[in-house]
């Protein structure tokens, strides 16, 4: 999300994070069922935001470093969300309310065009995702996945990136040897 | 006790996100530490999420059935019942609890346990959570379930999740006792 570095940055300048949280691996900061109108800024570590489908997880999105990460649907909504928010490994992230995040843009017009811009940015990545989902080749999924975030290989093991790539990891190691 | 019903809810929920996180610690343990037992009578780690997973077998299945099948709809207020607030409240972690013996089936002792009684409770945190989102769409009140050692003994749905949830809280405090003498 490169385009949150201005919204980041004020909120730096500013001091308005309300809390910094160190989060030990496989811990969840959220669940299923509640409402989180957070947004997550990773300081270091790796989260994934999942859901449950007839007992299977599918892994939907990741945050790394200097990353938001943030149950969006709930954000907007201000409503339950069946999104899980868990760390892959022990994380550090800094934590602001979406008041004070309205707050922040109501002060200013550059930063309530920047929230526009991050927003038209989501949206094109939801359409990606849509895209990815809808690719029935595993191969040519991989690649889309590969070609627009090389990083996230590096970041995230295997078995959630074959997750978010809805293939095996087996699968998965077979086609980056190839 | 009355009290919002969609705060019931939350907090509920936030309860659970806590067991969660709370069993995932033990994840981290070597399987010697979570078999260690104080002494015969004491539980290990394992034997107090298994005493969990015995409740939760009876317990959640029970409370689908009569989430799915109530005609009560949402109330935007739950009132306790005597029966069911007394029980709750018994299970609530406090200073200084004592030692309550366990019916003889829901006890895990003598059983072999692996870390796997763990994934085991979590499958079961999945389900409760799903529970109580469609728990929103009826009364918390009128829904009724039966307890597990009588079917002529019903709770309120609102006192059932809150016996359950906290009973997990106590037992998991149980447990981490068990870890702070490693």
């Amino acid at each position: 999300m490169e385009h949150a570095h201005l919204l980041i940055q004020r909120i730096e300048d500013d001091k308005l994070w309300e809390k910094q949280l160190t989060i030990s691996r496989n811990e969840y900061i959220k669940v299923s069922g509640s409402v989180n109108t957070n947004l997550y800024f990773v300081v270091s570590g790796s989260l994934r935001i999942f859901v449950f489908d007839e007992n299977e997880e599918h892994t939907i999105r990741f945050g790394y470093k200097n990353n938001i990460i943030t149950s969006l649907d709930s954000f907007i909504s201000e409503k339950p969300s069946e999104l899980y928010i868990q760390a892959i490994k022990k994380s550090e992230v800094k934590v602001i309310s979406k008041k004070s995040v309205k707050k922040l843009m109501a002060s200013s017009n550059e930063l309530q065009q920047n929230w526009n811009e991050i927003l038209e940015q989501l949206i094109l990545q939801q359409m990606n995702r849509e895209q990815d989902l809808l690719t029935s080749s595993p191969t040519e999924r991989y690649k889309r996945v590969l070609q627009r975030s090389p990083q996230l290989f590096q970041e995230i093991p295997n078995k959630y990136i074959a997750s978010y790539l809805r293939m095996t990891p087996e699968t998965l190691s077979r086609m980056k040897k190839s | 006790m009355k009290i919002a019903a969609e705060k019931l809810i939350t907090d509920l929920i936030e309860s659970t996100r806590e067991n969660i996180n709370q069993v995932e610690k033990f994840k981290e343990y070597s399987d010697e530490a979570l078999n260690y037992k104080e002494d015969a009578s004491s539980w290990s780690v394992l034997e107090c999420i298994e005493h969990l997973n015995l409740y939760g077998d009876y317990y959640l299945p029970e409370m689908e059935k009569n989430i799915v099948d109530s005609k009560h709809k949402a109330n935007t207020i739950f009132k306790s019942g005597i029966l069911g607030n007394y029980f709750a409240n018994q299970m609530l972690p406090k200073e200084g609890m004592k030692k309550m013996q366990a019916p003889k089936d829901k006890n895990p002792m003598g059983s072999q346990l692996e870390k796997s009684v763990i994934d085991r409770f979590e499958k079961q945190q999945h389900k409760t959570l799903e529970l109580l989102d469609k728990a929103r769409h009826v009364s918390l009140t009128k829904t009724k379930t039966a307890i597990s050692i009588s079917k002529l003994i019903k709770l309120r749905l609102g006192d059932t999740f809150r016996f359950v949830i906290y009973h997990n809280q106590r037992h998991l405090a149980q447990a981490e006792k068990v870890t702070a003498n490693l």
